[in-house]
């Protein structure tokens, strides 16, 4: 496993973020975690980031914190520094050829001298996407990245994501609002609460290449909806 | 451009009210601007504008030098900020003015104590404004330094700096008047150069002319000042600095 988490809290001073969470996550997986909006999937994140200490519970990560990267709902690009130097950002002069590289292969080789104001929502994502991937992390986290999209550029971007995470054999934790982003990226589907996980799906259809249009990839989003309502 | 619409409106007022008073204590634009022109070099006016600059700039400097770090420690250590912010918040109000004569005693009454004065004026409100500035960085972009691992020295040559740099321009616009006041009255007691002194040495003599031509000099010399600082600013501070 390269991820553990047993029976993990989180308490903030006033309330508790989640609880009674368990999951184990495999090398390569590719996670969707959803769930209600204050269900404490964004906190989860930051615990297994290291951003944010368990309150209880244990947690074990085969990576350092090096080894893991996350990319936040908001793009979080400074605004005072050019689009490849927010790739860059804590990294050293030679991964310049690098990020160049990574930013080519993500279409973004005309902006990468433009400052962040410049570019629109999409590529604003795609440079944040960037600044984890240089990092070459073994977990990536994704913290509803694609939420301020549009349709057409959340579709387009999760096939990037997904191709680029399958290719380099990263472990992905997405939290999710949108089902349909959920089925299409996950190998698993994790539905928690704020007292743990309450349904997991595995999705066999995960790298079928047409599965957006697979009558299955609906029946799962149907069976996540009703599992959702179920526990509200 | 702007400036010369600001030049022509005070040129205007002053051209009217030598014309009204049509009295010596208030002579005419053109008298003053042949006088300067004529005796900027035989009578050591451009002395006065050099030793003016000098003490002024090296007072901007020295001020800075604590405050920038002043600002930062208040606004990223709350403990700190807790000892700090009192002391600023006591002390700013104090006319420190009045302390020419202990800085002159303590000093010497040379340069110094001058420059001291002005970088005592101007630490103040630049520290309390750096501070305020540091306190005003978006929590995301801590976090994200931290999720990205950055050490302290790139947090502080990435994020802080950079977002406190606007901070820092405003309070050099905000406390370059008052240095300058403060510039004139130091250089009206124990000095032999200086603006003030050239504009309070005119006046004794009631050379009208050329007190007016020393007080047009201080007027430049701040206003070359207001446009070195917006320049260095355009230069430095990306305009979507926003923070």
């Amino acid at each position: 496993m390269i991820l553990s988490l047993t029976d993990a809290k989180l308490d903030y001073p006033k309330t508790t973020a989640f609880q009674h969470f368990s999951l184990n996550v495999k090398a390569g997986e590719m996670v969707s975690i959803i769930g209600p909006s204050g269900c404490g999937k964004t906190s989860l994140l930051y615990a297994i980031a290291g951003l944010l200490p368990l309150s209880g519970g244990t947690m074990q990560r085969a990576v350092g914190n090096e080894g893991v990267a996350l990319m936040f709902q908001q793009d979080r690009l400074l605004p005072w520094k050019r689009v490849i130097n927010n790739v860059l950002l804590g990294l050293p002069g030679e991964k310049t050829d690098e990020a160049e590289e990574l930013l080519q292969s993500m279409g973004l080789s005309s902006v990468m001298q433009h400052y962040p104001h410049e570019l629109s929502g999409g590529m604003r994502q795609r440079v944040a996407l960037a600044r984890a991937l240089i990092r070459k992390p073994n977990i990536l986290l994704l913290d509803e990245p694609l939420a301020s999209l549009d349709e057409q550029q959340r579709e387009v971007l999760q096939n990037d994501i997904k191709e680029y995470v399958q290719n380099h054999s990263i472990t992905l934790l997405l939290v999710t609002h949108s089902l349909q982003e959920a089925v299409f990226m996950g190998s698993r589907i994790v539905m928690m609460t704020n007292k743990g996980v309450s349904y997991e799906l595995q999705n066999q259809l995960h790298g079928e290449a047409n599965l957006r249009t697979r009558d299955e990839f609906f029946t799962m989003q149907k069976t996540l909806r009703h599992h959702m309502e179920a526990s509200r | 451009m702007k400036y010369l619409r600001g030049m022509l409106v005070v040129l205007i007022l002053w051209y009217i009210a030598a014309f009204l008073l049509a009295s010596p204590v208030i002579p005419f634009p053109h008298t003053v601007l042949m006088y300067a022109i004529g005796q900027f070099i035989p009578q050591e006016m451009h002395l006065h504008l050099l030793y003016s600059l000098y003490r002024i700039l090296s007072g901007l400097f020295i001020a800075l030098f604590f405050a920038i770090p002043t600002g930062m420690i208040a606004g990223r250590v709350p403990a700190l900020d807790r000892l700090i912010s009192p002391v600023l918040y006591l002390l700013y109000p104090l006319p420190k003015i009045a302390f020419l004569p202990v800085f002159m005693v303590l000093l010497g009454i040379g340069d110094l104590s001058k420059i001291i004065l002005i970088s005592v004026i101007i630490y103040f409100p630049a520290s309390v404004t750096i501070r305020d500035g540091v306190k005003e960085i978006p929590f995301e972009f801590l976090q994200l330094a931290e999720a990205y691992h950055l050490s302290r020295k790139q947090v502080l040559k990435d994020i802080i700096w950079p977002a406190i740099l606007p901070r820092i321009f405003s309070s050099l616009r905000i406390t370059l008047g008052i240095s300058l006041s403060v510039l004139f009255i130091s250089e009206t007691y124990a000095a032999s150069h200086g603006l003030g002194y050239s504009i309070m040495n005119y006046w004794v003599m009631a050379q009208y002319t050329g007190m007016y031509a020393a007080i047009v000099l201080l007027s430049i010399l701040g206003l070359l000042l207001y446009i070195i600082v917006d320049w260095a600013e355009r230069l430095c501070v990306h305009p979507r600095t926003n923070t």
